[in-house]
Protein backbone atom coordinates (compact mmCIF):
# COMPACT_ATOMS: atom_id res chain seq x y z
CA UNK A 1 0.00 0.00 0.00
CA UNK A 2 0.87 3.88 -0.56
CA UNK A 3 2.12 5.99 2.40
CA UNK A 4 0.04 8.79 0.38
CA UNK A 5 -3.59 7.14 1.35
CA UNK A 6 -5.59 9.38 3.14
CA UNK A 7 -2.65 12.14 2.82
CA UNK A 8 -4.52 15.59 1.99
CA UNK A 9 -4.71 16.64 -1.04
CA UNK A 10 -5.54 20.04 -2.15
CA UNK A 11 -7.98 20.18 -4.73
CA UNK A 12 -11.72 22.32 -4.60
CA UNK A 13 -13.91 19.03 -4.63
CA UNK A 14 -17.18 19.69 -2.67
CA UNK A 15 -15.75 17.79 0.14
CA UNK A 16 -12.99 20.01 -0.28
CA UNK A 17 -14.85 22.91 0.23
CA UNK A 18 -17.66 21.55 3.06
CA UNK A 19 -16.18 22.83 6.95
CA UNK A 20 -13.87 21.03 8.54
CA UNK A 21 -16.65 20.36 11.49
CA UNK A 22 -19.03 19.54 9.03
CA UNK A 23 -17.12 16.38 7.86
CA UNK A 24 -15.67 15.11 11.47
CA UNK A 25 -19.09 15.35 12.49
CA UNK A 26 -20.15 13.38 9.93
CA UNK A 27 -17.84 10.62 9.88
CA UNK A 28 -18.72 10.61 14.17
CA UNK A 29 -22.13 10.73 13.34
CA UNK A 30 -22.16 7.79 10.67
CA UNK A 31 -19.64 6.05 12.60
CA UNK A 32 -22.25 5.63 15.63
CA UNK A 33 -25.35 5.50 13.32
CA UNK A 34 -23.75 2.22 12.06
CA UNK A 35 -23.19 0.03 15.07
CA UNK A 36 -27.49 0.49 15.28
CA UNK A 37 -27.83 -0.33 11.60
CA UNK A 38 -28.88 -3.60 11.19
CA UNK A 39 -30.68 -3.52 8.10
CA UNK A 40 -29.00 -4.76 4.91
CA UNK A 41 -29.79 -2.18 2.14
CA UNK A 42 -29.08 0.17 4.30
CA UNK A 43 -25.79 -1.05 5.17
CA UNK A 44 -25.39 -1.49 1.43
CA UNK A 45 -26.79 2.16 0.64
CA UNK A 46 -24.22 3.74 3.66
CA UNK A 47 -21.75 1.58 2.09
CA UNK A 48 -21.35 2.77 -1.26
CA UNK A 49 -22.35 6.65 -0.07
CA UNK A 50 -19.35 6.79 1.60
CA UNK A 51 -17.54 5.01 -1.65
CA UNK A 52 -18.93 7.82 -3.66
CA UNK A 53 -18.07 10.25 -1.08
CA UNK A 54 -14.52 9.23 -1.39
CA UNK A 55 -14.06 8.79 -4.88
CA UNK A 56 -15.79 12.51 -4.94
CA UNK A 57 -12.64 13.59 -3.70
CA UNK A 58 -10.46 12.93 -6.43
CA UNK A 59 -7.91 10.54 -4.90
CA UNK A 60 -5.10 9.25 -7.15
CA UNK A 61 -6.57 6.93 -8.43
CA UNK A 62 -3.66 4.05 -7.82
CA UNK A 63 -3.78 4.27 -4.71
CA UNK A 64 -7.53 4.48 -4.19
CA UNK A 65 -7.75 1.52 -6.02
CA UNK A 66 -5.33 -0.37 -4.26
CA UNK A 67 -7.14 0.87 -0.81
CA UNK A 68 -10.42 -0.16 -2.17
CA UNK A 69 -10.15 -3.40 -3.16
CA UNK A 70 -7.85 -4.15 0.16
CA UNK A 71 -10.58 -2.95 2.30
CA UNK A 72 -13.27 -4.99 0.12
CA UNK A 73 -10.85 -7.98 0.78
CA UNK A 74 -11.16 -7.02 4.54
CA UNK A 75 -14.33 -6.69 4.84
CA UNK A 76 -14.96 -9.97 2.81
CA UNK A 77 -13.10 -12.01 5.46
CA UNK A 78 -15.13 -10.32 8.08
CA UNK A 79 -18.11 -11.31 6.54
CA UNK A 80 -16.15 -14.77 5.96
CA UNK A 81 -15.86 -15.42 9.52
CA UNK A 82 -19.22 -14.97 10.15
CA UNK A 83 -20.67 -16.87 7.33
CA UNK A 84 -18.72 -20.09 8.47
CA UNK A 85 -20.61 -19.53 11.51
CA UNK A 86 -23.81 -19.45 9.86
CA UNK A 87 -24.80 -16.01 10.94
CA UNK A 88 -24.57 -14.50 7.63
CA UNK A 89 -26.54 -11.56 8.34
CA UNK A 90 -24.17 -10.41 10.97
CA UNK A 91 -21.44 -11.16 8.41
CA UNK A 92 -23.30 -8.54 6.05
CA UNK A 93 -23.08 -6.30 8.51
CA UNK A 94 -20.07 -5.80 9.64
CA UNK A 95 -19.05 -6.15 6.31
CA UNK A 96 -20.79 -3.02 5.27
CA UNK A 97 -19.79 -1.07 9.02
CA UNK A 98 -16.46 -1.54 7.91
CA UNK A 99 -16.43 -0.54 4.34
CA UNK A 100 -18.76 2.80 5.22
CA UNK A 101 -16.50 4.09 8.12
CA UNK A 102 -13.20 3.30 6.30
CA UNK A 103 -14.03 5.29 3.03
CA UNK A 104 -15.63 7.81 4.56
CA UNK A 105 -12.59 8.05 7.14
CA UNK A 106 -10.54 8.59 3.58
CA UNK A 107 -12.83 11.06 2.53
CA UNK A 108 -12.08 13.78 5.13
CA UNK A 109 -8.89 13.05 5.26
CA UNK A 110 -7.96 13.46 1.68
CA UNK A 111 -10.20 16.83 1.67
CA UNK A 112 -9.73 18.27 5.14
CA UNK A 113 -6.00 19.61 5.78
CA UNK A 114 -4.49 18.22 8.92
CA UNK A 115 -3.95 21.92 10.61
CA UNK A 116 -7.48 22.17 10.22
CA UNK A 117 -8.44 19.24 11.80
CA UNK A 118 -6.60 19.91 14.84
CA UNK A 119 -7.36 23.72 15.10
CA UNK A 120 -11.16 22.07 15.31
CA UNK A 121 -10.11 19.15 17.72
CA UNK A 122 -8.49 22.38 19.92
CA UNK A 123 -11.06 23.81 19.25
CA UNK A 124 -13.88 21.63 20.45
CA UNK A 125 -11.11 20.69 23.58
CA UNK A 126 -10.55 24.71 24.51
CA UNK A 127 -13.66 25.26 27.11
CA UNK A 128 -12.10 22.32 29.37
CA UNK A 129 -8.48 23.76 29.06
CA UNK A 130 -8.62 23.46 32.77
CA UNK A 131 -9.08 20.11 32.89
CA UNK A 132 -7.25 18.61 29.54
CA UNK A 133 -3.93 20.33 27.73
CA UNK A 134 -5.99 21.28 24.54
CA UNK A 135 -2.38 21.36 22.52
CA UNK A 136 -1.31 18.15 23.74
CA UNK A 137 -4.19 16.00 23.00
CA UNK A 138 -3.76 17.78 19.17
CA UNK A 139 -0.13 17.22 19.34
CA UNK A 140 -0.99 13.12 20.13
CA UNK A 141 -3.48 12.94 17.78
CA UNK A 142 -1.21 14.75 15.08
CA UNK A 143 1.40 11.33 16.02
CA UNK A 144 -1.41 8.86 16.08
CA UNK A 145 -1.93 10.00 12.26
CA UNK A 146 1.41 10.51 11.47
CA UNK A 147 2.53 6.53 12.60
CA UNK A 148 -0.46 5.18 10.33
CA UNK A 149 1.38 5.53 6.95
CA UNK A 150 4.58 4.56 8.52
CA UNK A 151 3.11 1.63 9.75
CA UNK A 152 1.41 1.02 6.40
CA UNK A 153 5.06 1.03 4.90
CA UNK A 154 6.75 -1.14 7.68
CA UNK A 155 4.37 -3.45 7.64
CA UNK A 156 4.57 -3.81 3.64
CA UNK A 157 8.34 -3.95 3.86
CA UNK A 158 8.12 -6.58 6.65
CA UNK A 159 6.03 -8.63 4.23
CA UNK A 160 8.86 -8.42 0.94
CA UNK A 161 11.57 -9.19 3.92
CA UNK A 162 9.65 -12.28 4.73
CA UNK A 163 8.85 -13.28 1.48
CA UNK A 164 12.27 -12.94 0.10
CA UNK A 165 13.50 -15.43 2.95
CA UNK A 166 10.84 -18.09 2.06
CA UNK A 167 8.51 -17.39 5.28
CA UNK A 168 5.51 -14.82 3.96
CA UNK A 169 3.29 -18.15 5.57
CA UNK A 170 4.07 -17.08 9.13
CA UNK A 171 2.16 -14.36 10.59
CA UNK A 172 4.72 -14.37 13.37
CA UNK A 173 7.85 -13.34 10.49
CA UNK A 174 6.43 -10.17 9.31
CA UNK A 175 4.32 -9.21 12.97
CA UNK A 176 7.62 -9.30 15.12
CA UNK A 177 9.53 -7.12 13.07
CA UNK A 178 7.12 -4.76 12.04
CA UNK A 179 5.69 -4.58 15.50
CA UNK A 180 9.78 -3.91 16.44
CA UNK A 181 10.33 -1.46 13.90
CA UNK A 182 6.89 0.57 14.38
CA UNK A 183 8.19 0.88 18.08
CA UNK A 184 11.40 2.04 17.09
CA UNK A 185 9.65 4.83 15.28
CA UNK A 186 7.51 5.60 17.74
CA UNK A 187 10.46 5.82 20.05
CA UNK A 188 12.64 8.19 17.26
CA UNK A 189 9.78 10.34 16.50
CA UNK A 190 9.46 10.81 20.71
CA UNK A 191 13.32 12.10 20.71
CA UNK A 192 12.79 14.27 18.14
CA UNK A 193 10.12 16.12 19.11
CA UNK A 194 11.97 16.17 22.68
CA UNK A 195 14.99 17.27 20.14
CA UNK A 196 12.59 20.33 18.54
CA UNK A 197 11.88 21.61 21.71
CA UNK A 198 7.95 20.57 21.23
CA UNK A 199 7.13 19.17 24.01
CA UNK A 200 8.78 22.06 25.70
CA UNK A 201 5.99 23.89 23.45
CA UNK A 202 3.28 22.14 25.13
CA UNK A 203 4.22 22.93 28.56
CA UNK A 204 4.73 26.68 27.68
CA UNK A 205 0.84 26.92 26.19
CA UNK A 206 0.10 26.07 29.25
CA UNK A 207 1.18 29.08 30.92
CA UNK A 208 -0.45 31.09 27.98
CA UNK A 209 -3.64 29.90 28.80
CA UNK A 210 -3.23 31.11 32.18
CA UNK A 211 -1.98 34.60 31.14
CA UNK A 212 -5.12 35.05 28.79
CA UNK A 213 -7.38 34.42 32.14
CA UNK A 214 -5.52 37.15 33.91
CA UNK A 215 -7.92 38.01 36.68
CA UNK A 216 -9.12 41.33 37.56
CA UNK A 217 -8.65 41.29 40.90
CA UNK A 218 -5.60 42.90 41.81
CA UNK A 219 -5.10 40.04 44.54
CA UNK A 220 -6.30 37.29 42.48
CA UNK A 221 -3.12 38.47 40.28
CA UNK A 222 -0.65 38.70 43.05
CA UNK A 223 -0.94 35.16 43.85
CA UNK A 224 -0.96 33.94 40.27
CA UNK A 225 2.75 35.48 40.02
CA UNK A 226 3.77 33.83 43.12
CA UNK A 227 2.66 30.89 41.93
CA UNK A 228 4.46 31.14 38.39
CA UNK A 229 7.67 32.42 40.20
CA UNK A 230 7.42 29.34 42.54
CA UNK A 231 7.15 26.97 39.35
CA UNK A 232 9.73 29.18 37.76
CA UNK A 233 12.29 28.46 40.70
CA UNK A 234 11.29 24.94 40.70
CA UNK A 235 11.83 23.94 37.17
CA UNK B 1 30.73 27.10 23.25
CA UNK B 2 29.91 22.90 24.32
CA UNK B 3 31.85 21.69 27.29
CA UNK B 4 32.11 18.18 28.70
CA UNK B 5 33.62 17.67 32.27
CA UNK B 6 34.04 13.74 32.73
CA UNK B 7 30.69 13.24 30.91
CA UNK B 8 30.05 9.52 30.97
CA UNK B 9 27.09 7.67 30.64
CA UNK B 10 26.54 3.85 31.98
CA UNK B 11 23.21 1.95 30.77
CA UNK B 12 20.99 2.24 33.57
CA UNK B 13 19.93 -1.91 33.26
CA UNK B 14 22.93 -3.36 32.19
CA UNK B 15 25.70 -1.18 33.87
CA UNK B 16 27.31 -1.35 30.87
CA UNK B 17 29.64 1.85 29.97
CA UNK B 18 28.41 3.51 26.78
CA UNK B 19 30.54 6.62 27.20
CA UNK B 20 34.04 6.36 29.43
CA UNK B 21 34.24 10.29 31.40
CA UNK B 22 35.28 12.41 28.85
CA UNK B 23 36.27 15.71 29.17
CA UNK B 24 36.68 18.60 25.99
CA UNK B 25 36.13 22.03 25.19
CA UNK B 26 34.08 22.44 21.64
CA UNK B 27 34.50 25.60 20.11
CA UNK B 28 35.25 25.37 16.50
CA UNK B 29 32.89 26.36 14.01
CA UNK B 30 32.98 22.94 12.50
CA UNK B 31 34.01 19.59 14.36
CA UNK B 32 33.63 16.15 13.03
CA UNK B 33 33.07 13.04 14.68
CA UNK B 34 34.11 9.51 13.43
CA UNK B 35 33.93 6.21 14.44
CA UNK B 36 33.19 2.65 13.93
CA UNK B 37 29.09 1.04 14.28
CA UNK B 38 28.48 1.18 18.26
CA UNK B 39 31.25 3.19 18.69
CA UNK B 40 29.31 5.61 20.95
CA UNK B 41 29.20 8.28 18.17
CA UNK B 42 25.29 9.21 18.33
CA UNK B 43 25.20 8.82 22.21
CA UNK B 44 28.28 12.08 22.78
CA UNK B 45 26.01 13.73 20.04
CA UNK B 46 22.89 12.91 22.20
CA UNK B 47 24.68 14.75 25.32
CA UNK B 48 25.47 17.80 23.62
CA UNK B 49 21.42 18.89 23.58
CA UNK B 50 20.30 16.65 26.44
CA UNK B 51 18.68 13.85 24.58
CA UNK B 52 21.17 11.82 26.46
CA UNK B 53 21.54 12.64 30.25
CA UNK B 54 25.60 11.98 31.65
CA UNK B 55 25.47 9.38 34.62
CA UNK B 56 28.03 10.96 35.82
CA UNK B 57 30.20 14.55 35.29
CA UNK B 58 27.91 17.20 33.26
CA UNK B 59 27.70 18.87 29.77
CA UNK B 60 27.30 22.81 29.26
CA UNK B 61 26.28 24.87 26.29
CA UNK B 62 26.68 28.18 26.78
CA UNK B 63 27.37 27.96 30.15
CA UNK B 64 24.09 26.52 30.75
CA UNK B 65 24.18 22.73 32.17
CA UNK B 66 22.31 20.18 29.94
CA UNK B 67 20.53 18.69 33.24
CA UNK B 68 19.19 21.45 34.98
CA UNK B 69 18.82 23.73 31.98
CA UNK B 70 17.19 21.02 29.61
CA UNK B 71 14.84 23.71 27.64
CA UNK B 72 17.41 26.42 26.78
CA UNK B 73 19.80 23.96 25.67
CA UNK B 74 17.39 22.80 23.13
CA UNK B 75 16.35 25.72 22.69
CA UNK B 76 20.05 26.64 21.27
CA UNK B 77 21.23 23.23 19.91
CA UNK B 78 19.27 22.58 16.81
CA UNK B 79 19.53 18.15 16.28
CA UNK B 80 19.25 16.39 12.85
CA UNK B 81 18.68 12.55 12.49
CA UNK B 82 19.55 10.17 10.44
CA UNK B 83 16.50 9.28 9.27
CA UNK B 84 14.53 12.83 8.83
CA UNK B 85 11.33 10.84 8.59
CA UNK B 86 11.18 10.00 12.19
CA UNK B 87 12.17 13.77 12.42
CA UNK B 88 8.92 14.85 10.73
CA UNK B 89 5.59 15.02 12.42
CA UNK B 90 2.68 16.75 10.51
CA UNK B 91 1.86 15.40 7.14
CA UNK B 92 2.78 18.58 4.96
CA UNK B 93 5.80 20.44 4.67
CA UNK B 94 4.69 23.90 5.54
CA UNK B 95 2.84 22.49 8.54
CA UNK B 96 5.84 20.65 10.27
CA UNK B 97 7.84 23.91 9.99
CA UNK B 98 4.87 25.93 11.62
CA UNK B 99 4.94 22.91 14.34
CA UNK B 100 8.59 24.48 14.84
CA UNK B 101 7.27 28.15 15.05
CA UNK B 102 4.29 27.75 17.62
CA UNK B 103 6.68 28.63 20.12
CA UNK B 104 8.20 31.48 18.83
CA UNK B 105 6.07 32.87 16.23
CA UNK B 106 2.54 33.94 17.74
CA UNK B 107 -0.32 34.12 14.70
CA UNK B 108 -1.35 31.52 12.17
CA UNK B 109 -0.07 33.62 9.74
CA UNK B 110 2.57 35.11 10.60
CA UNK B 111 3.51 31.26 11.30
CA UNK B 112 2.79 30.40 8.04
CA UNK B 113 4.90 33.38 6.47
CA UNK B 114 8.08 32.23 8.62
CA UNK B 115 7.57 28.56 7.30
CA UNK B 116 7.11 29.45 3.31
CA UNK B 117 10.28 31.69 4.41
CA UNK B 118 12.46 29.36 5.60
CA UNK B 119 10.75 26.61 3.40
CA UNK B 120 12.13 29.03 0.25
CA UNK B 121 15.34 29.36 1.86
CA UNK B 122 16.32 25.66 1.20
CA UNK B 123 14.68 25.27 -2.09
CA UNK B 124 11.79 23.80 -1.22
CA UNK B 125 9.05 26.86 -1.95
CA UNK B 126 7.16 24.55 -4.32
CA UNK B 127 7.24 21.65 -1.75
CA UNK B 128 5.11 23.59 0.65
CA UNK B 129 1.72 21.56 0.40
CA UNK B 130 3.08 18.22 -0.57
CA UNK B 131 2.73 15.16 1.52
CA UNK B 132 6.06 14.62 3.54
CA UNK B 133 5.51 10.99 2.58
CA UNK B 134 5.57 11.84 -0.71
CA UNK B 135 8.98 13.77 -0.95
CA UNK B 136 12.33 12.62 -1.69
CA UNK B 137 14.82 11.54 0.86
CA UNK B 138 17.02 14.16 0.51
CA UNK B 139 14.38 16.86 0.32
CA UNK B 140 12.78 15.24 3.48
CA UNK B 141 16.18 15.72 4.81
CA UNK B 142 16.64 19.35 4.25
CA UNK B 143 12.65 20.01 4.90
CA UNK B 144 13.86 17.94 8.47
CA UNK B 145 16.65 21.21 8.59
CA UNK B 146 14.55 23.48 7.71
CA UNK B 147 12.45 22.37 11.24
CA UNK B 148 15.61 22.96 12.97
CA UNK B 149 16.53 26.12 11.45
CA UNK B 150 12.96 27.75 11.88
CA UNK B 151 14.05 28.63 15.62
CA UNK B 152 17.31 29.77 14.85
CA UNK B 153 19.54 27.64 16.72
CA UNK B 154 23.12 28.75 17.89
CA UNK B 155 24.51 25.27 17.32
CA UNK B 156 23.89 22.44 14.90
CA UNK B 157 24.33 18.78 16.11
CA UNK B 158 24.08 16.54 12.64
CA UNK B 159 24.01 12.22 13.73
CA UNK B 160 25.07 11.28 9.84
CA UNK B 161 23.18 13.81 8.37
CA UNK B 162 23.74 12.17 5.28
CA UNK B 163 23.97 8.61 5.49
CA UNK B 164 21.02 7.56 3.57
CA UNK B 165 21.26 10.23 0.74
CA UNK B 166 22.38 9.42 -2.82
CA UNK B 167 25.70 11.51 -4.11
CA UNK B 168 23.78 14.23 -5.38
CA UNK B 169 22.03 15.29 -2.17
CA UNK B 170 24.63 14.28 0.24
CA UNK B 171 26.82 16.79 -1.37
CA UNK B 172 24.23 19.28 -1.17
CA UNK B 173 23.00 19.17 2.24
CA UNK B 174 26.97 19.01 3.00
CA UNK B 175 27.45 22.10 1.75
CA UNK B 176 24.47 23.69 3.07
CA UNK B 177 25.12 22.32 6.77
CA UNK B 178 28.35 24.57 6.27
CA UNK B 179 27.65 27.31 4.81
CA UNK B 180 25.18 27.93 8.10
CA UNK B 181 26.44 30.87 10.27
CA UNK B 182 25.83 27.93 13.31
CA UNK B 183 28.12 25.94 15.06
CA UNK B 184 27.92 22.78 13.05
CA UNK B 185 28.88 19.35 15.08
CA UNK B 186 28.85 16.54 12.53
CA UNK B 187 28.81 12.69 13.04
CA UNK B 188 29.85 10.76 9.88
CA UNK B 189 30.70 7.94 8.18
CA UNK B 190 31.54 10.03 5.23
CA UNK B 191 35.32 10.65 5.83
CA UNK B 192 34.85 13.24 3.03
CA UNK B 193 33.06 15.48 5.07
CA UNK B 194 34.80 15.20 8.41
CA UNK B 195 38.11 16.26 6.40
CA UNK B 196 36.32 19.49 5.72
CA UNK B 197 35.92 20.35 9.48
CA UNK B 198 38.32 22.46 11.56
CA UNK B 199 38.87 19.50 13.94
CA UNK B 200 37.83 15.44 13.98
CA UNK B 201 37.01 13.59 17.03
CA UNK B 202 37.61 9.64 16.63
CA UNK B 203 35.36 7.49 19.00
CA UNK B 204 36.16 3.96 20.02
CA UNK B 205 34.41 1.85 22.58
CA UNK B 206 32.94 4.80 24.03
CA UNK B 207 36.34 6.99 24.10
CA UNK B 208 37.94 9.39 22.49
CA UNK B 209 40.98 8.32 20.83
CA UNK B 210 41.92 10.97 18.95
CA UNK B 211 41.57 14.85 19.09
CA UNK B 212 42.58 17.00 16.32
CA UNK B 213 43.11 18.03 12.99
CA UNK B 214 40.64 16.11 10.61
CA UNK B 215 43.93 14.75 8.31
CA UNK B 216 45.33 13.08 11.22
CA UNK B 217 42.05 11.76 12.75
CA UNK B 218 40.83 10.11 9.16
CA UNK B 219 44.50 8.80 9.39
CA UNK B 220 44.28 7.87 12.46
CA UNK B 221 40.76 6.10 12.59
CA UNK B 222 41.72 4.12 9.43
CA UNK B 223 44.95 2.70 11.38
CA UNK B 224 42.53 1.88 13.97
CA UNK B 225 40.55 -0.02 11.66
CA UNK B 226 42.86 -1.71 9.26
CA UNK B 227 45.68 -1.91 11.84
CA UNK B 228 48.99 -0.92 12.19
CA UNK B 229 51.79 -3.00 13.96
CA UNK B 230 52.33 -0.65 17.05
CA UNK B 231 48.92 0.54 16.86
CA UNK B 232 46.86 -2.32 17.53
CA UNK B 233 48.66 -2.73 20.89
CA UNK B 234 46.77 0.37 22.32
CA UNK B 235 43.32 -0.75 21.32
N1 LIG C 1 20.20 2.79 26.28
C1 LIG C 1 21.18 1.94 26.02
N2 LIG C 1 21.33 0.84 26.78
C2 LIG C 1 22.32 -0.04 26.54
N3 LIG C 1 23.20 0.10 25.56
C3 LIG C 1 23.12 1.17 24.78
C4 LIG C 1 22.09 2.15 24.95
N4 LIG C 1 22.24 3.11 24.01
C5 LIG C 1 23.31 2.73 23.27
N5 LIG C 1 23.84 1.58 23.74
C6 LIG C 1 25.03 0.89 23.22
O1 LIG C 1 26.09 1.81 23.29
C7 LIG C 1 26.95 1.66 22.19
C8 LIG C 1 27.17 2.98 21.50
O2 LIG C 1 25.98 3.36 20.84
P1 LIG C 1 25.90 4.61 19.86
O3 LIG C 1 24.54 4.62 19.27
O4 LIG C 1 26.35 5.82 20.56
O5 LIG C 1 26.95 4.20 18.75
P2 LIG C 1 27.30 4.91 17.38
O6 LIG C 1 28.76 5.18 17.39
O7 LIG C 1 26.43 6.06 17.12
O8 LIG C 1 27.03 3.77 16.31
P3 LIG C 1 26.48 3.87 14.79
O9 LIG C 1 27.65 4.25 13.94
O10 LIG C 1 26.04 2.49 14.51
O11 LIG C 1 25.38 4.85 14.78
C9 LIG C 1 26.34 0.59 21.32
O12 LIG C 1 27.02 -0.62 21.56
C10 LIG C 1 24.92 0.51 21.76
O13 LIG C 1 24.42 -0.78 21.61
MG1 LIG D 1 24.90 6.44 15.71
Amino acid sequence: MNPTLGAYRPLRTPMHLAPAWFKVLLLALVSVLMIFVQDMATGVAFASASLALYLSTLPPWRTALKAILWTFLFAAMAAGYQLWRGEWQLGVDIATDLLTVVFLALAVSTATPMSEMLDLLSGVLRPFRRFVPHETIGLMFSLLIRLIPEMVQILGESRQAAMARGVERSPRAILVPAATRTVGFAVDLGQALHARGIADGVVEERDEVVDSELPKSRRARRALESRKARRRAAR
Amino acid sequence: MIVFEDAAVVAPDSGVTILEPTTLTLSERHISVIGANGSGKSTLARLINGLVMPTEGTVTVEGKTTRKHGREVRRMVGFLFTDPSAQLIMPTAAEDVMLSLRRTVKGKDARMRAALEALESLGLADRADVAVSALSGGQRQLLALAGVLAVAPKIIVADEPTTLLDLKWRGHVGALLRSLPVQLIEVTHDLDSAMRAERTLVIDSGKVVFDGAPGDAVQFYRDLIFGRPEQTQRV
